[in-house]
């Protein structure tokens, strides 16, 4: 265990990227990543299905980007930078996949928020 | 001689750069923040360093998992602005400063900092997002930079006391710089914010206003918290201000703060603060 992150467990809600995440996720990640790439954005809007299948996502990670399980897919142990990338191609804001991974409507977690304007 | 004539702590939340470029920060929800940067662009005016040293962090454009630097140092003469899936930024690109680069590169080296160099990469909002706020760019940006990526984002990230180590080093590879240069250095990031999992919008001001004071009179004090201290008090995100560390590091230990401002509008304390060395008495 990394002696920096001893007990983290403990702060509920917060999954840290680390190199047994990263491993696990190195594929799912960088189908993530290619969507800075024009070509792969506009395969994936052309057909998801061929997309992740080039991607080599398992049936589990293609069921989860399917789903825009955003928490799921963080859980899974995608990293949120390239998670980002993916949230552009699908015409969502940062601030709608927070209100997401928090479980709340986009009004409610607006509510929370000292200047929503501030967008 | 080369000189550090200043520090520059900044959040480099990529919003800033969308409501820059979009012409929008006379907006009530955006001009406190942009109001808050005048004070540095006018010190950046009037002191007119020839170069920047940005301590940085990349968000999974120009480097990716598959091969992850720790630190990283920019050498070239040019460094463009990364597509970041939405397009480039219509900025300039920027000037690097290949001959301090490289001379910081060999000194850092031999001073035991192993960075990673790297060339013809981009630079992502992790450097650039709030620059047009403190600096003119048109045509061109008035100043140089030699751009200092920390990994932030796949643990084991660089511990707080590595990066305030580095700042140190950084600094005496500058002091012996033989060229006459005026030399600002910036930390980018922070303050408190979460953006992944349940725990998404976790800010703490509080913790936020001891960072600011500790950074500034008693950095060694922060060198002692681990990771999980920072992940707890300032976000899961906000753990990167051990980059602002970074750029206190160059700093000598009597620092004066010249301005700062601090608005937490959505998810992150966006925070900029204005340093200088303090003037002997």
């Amino acid at each position: 265990m990394n002696p920096q992150l001893t007990g983290i467990e403990r702060i509920t809600g917060t999954y840290p990227f680390d190199l047994r995440a990263s491993a696990k996720t190195l594929r799912l990640n960088r189908f993530f990543w290619n969507f800075r790439l024009v070509e792969k954005r506009e395969l994936f809007h052309r057909s998801e299905a061929e997309a992740m299948q080039q991607a080599g996502l398992t049936a589990e990670e293609a069921a989860l980007v399917s789903a825009r399980d955003w928490l799921g897919l963080i859980q899974y142990g995608v990293n949120f930078f390239v998670l980002e990338k993916f949230a552009r191609v699908v015409k969502m804001s940062n601030l709608e996949v927070y209100a997401k991974m928090r479980g709340e409507s986009f009004e409610d977690f607006l509510k929370t928020r000292r200047v929503p304007d501030a967008r | 001689m080369a000189t550090i004539i200043g520090g520059i702590g900044t959040s480099h939340v990529p919003t800033i750069g969308v409501v820059y470029d979009k012409k929008r920060g006379e907006e009530p929800a955006w001009k406190p923040l942009f109001e808050g940067y005048r004070p540095v662009a006018q010190w950046l005016k009037e002191q007119k360093p020839d170069v920047l040293i940005v301590f940085y962090n990349d968000h999974a454009n120009s480097f990716f998992f598959d091969f992850y630097p720790t630190f990283a140092l920019g050498i070239s003469p040019t460094f463009e602005l990364a597509d970041e899936g939405a397009g480039k930024r219509p900025l300039p690109p920027f000037r690097g400063h290949p001959a301090l680069a490289v001379h910081l590169a060999e000194q850092l080296v031999n001073d035991e900092f192993d960075l990673t160099i790297f060339q013809d990469q981009p630079l992502d909002h992790g450097f650039h997002s709030p620059l047009p706020l403190m600096l003119p760019h048109e045509p061109d940006w008035p100043v140089a930079v030699v751009p200092i990526q920390i990994n932030v984002l796949q643990y084991p990230l660089p511990t707080a006391a590595r990066c305030y180590k580095l700042g140190q080093a950084v600094r005496r590879a500058v002091a012996c710089f033989p060229e006459d240069l005026k030399i600002a250095v910036l930390g980018t990031g922070g303050l408190s914010h979460q953006i992944h999992g349940e725990r998404t919008g976790f800010n703490n001001e509080p913790w936020d206003h001891e960072f600011l004071e500790l950074l500034q009179h008693s950095p060694t004090e922060l060198t002692k918290l681990k990771h999980i201290d920072y992940v707890e008090r300032g976000g899961a995100e906000g753990a990167e201000v051990i980059m602002w560390l970074a750029m206190r590091g160059c700093l000598p230990d009597s620092i004066t703060r010249l301005h700062k401002n601090y608005y937490l509008a959505t998810t992150t304390a966006m925070t900029v603060a204005l340093y200088e060395p303090s003037k002997a008495v």
